[in-house]
């Protein structure tokens, strides 16, 4: 009986398991409307590529291409037209961030006022590093001593 | 050597600790984002007026007095929620408020402004929301201060209430400047 039930449960989770990695994998949670798309398919993936970029500021933690918001449908609509008035990318969010501010963009821009935001990282792991390499050189050092 | 090692990391945690809970105890609302067009020139364009359907240019609004910039919609419900405190700033001799009737039914807003009264010196029509695009606008009401230069000086996410509005209209006057 107990058996039974440890195979079950082991099933079970192999079932959440397999929903869990299939959800990740398939990219399902775009909003775009049929309408929307461009006909040309590079263009349509250009504006699909900026689009994940674009921050929906209704919702906030969402991209534009994934949110079905009324705004970030109108972005989405203007990110086209921008690009089938043969607009470069930069400009397009230079577009959108002289209305909107970075906050705009889900990856902050490198500036002045974010450089700790995108050094700090790289800082800490040095840090680390070099406490790890310590700690190891002194209890080497105890170890030798001890022996 | 191996006591500081101990302490560093725990150095650490507590400034983590710190700055995390200086953002939980400051009141600030995280839906309320910085505008990027503050202290920049009021964006212009060119619509239609709500009630006769003459050109409104937003040139020949802007640059003389403060205006008060509202951007409204009937299908908004806090709009109709601050439209008492919209009545009370246009009240005032200094200011002129102009409405934008954003991405609305003309005829639903004439009756809307039938029943709760029309504070609005001109009603501009954004029927596509483009104007609202040009602005910034990401979710209703939005009120912005354009001084008399023609430059935006404040940004008011959300409705006006009794709580903000005494906070704002010190912005309104501080405009005048």
């Amino acid at each position: 009986m107990n058996l039974c039930l440890a195979t079950s449960f082991k099933l079970f989770i192999l079932v959440i398991f397999i929903n869990l990695s299939v959800l990740a994998i398939i990219d399902f949670a775009y909003a775009v409307e049929p309408e929307e798309f461009l006909k040309d398919p590079k263009q349509e993936l250009r504006a699909r590529n900026i689009s994940k970029n674009v921050r929906c500021l209704v919702c906030q933690n969402e991209s534009i291409d994934e949110s079905s918001a009324p705004l970030a449908q109108d972005l989405r609509i203007i990110i086209r037209s921008k690009i089938k008035e043969g607009r470069t990318n930069k400009e397009i969010y230079k577009f959108l961030t002289d209305r909107y501010g970075d906050f705009v963009l889900l990856k902050p821009a490198l500036k002045r006022n974010t450089i700790v935001l995108w050094i700090f990282p790289f800082v800490l792991l040095l840090l680390s590093l070099f406490l790890i390499y310590l700690h190891n050189k002194n209890s080497n050092k105890r170890l030798d001593d001890s022996s | 050597m191996q006591k500081n090692l101990f302490i560093f990391p725990l150095i650490i945690f507590f400034c983590i600790i710190l700055v995390f809970s200086y953002f939980l105890i400051i009141k600030r609302d995280p839906s309320e984002l910085p505008s990027a067009l503050i202290n920049k020139k009021a964006p212009i364009f060119k619509t239609t007026s709500l009630f006769d359907e003459k050109p409104i240019l937003a040139k020949e609004i802007f640059g003389q007095e403060t205006i008060i910039v509202n951007f409204f919609a009937t299908w908004c419900i806090p709009c109709r929620a601050e439209h008492s405190f919209i009545e009370k700033l246009s009240k005032d001799k200094n200011i002129k408020v102009i409405g934008i009737n954003y991405k609305d039914d003309s005829q639903k807003t004439i009756a809307w402004l039938k029943e709760l009264g029309n504070p609005y010196t001109v009603i501009a029509v954004d029927m596509n929301g483009s104007i609202g695009l040009d602005w910034g606008v990401y979710g209703l009401p939005e009120t912005f201060i354009v001084n008399k230069n023609s430059v935006i000086t404040y940004k008011q996410v959300g409705p006006l209430t009794k709580k903000i509005y005494s906070k704002f209209y010190q912005k309104v006057q501080e405009s005048y400047k």
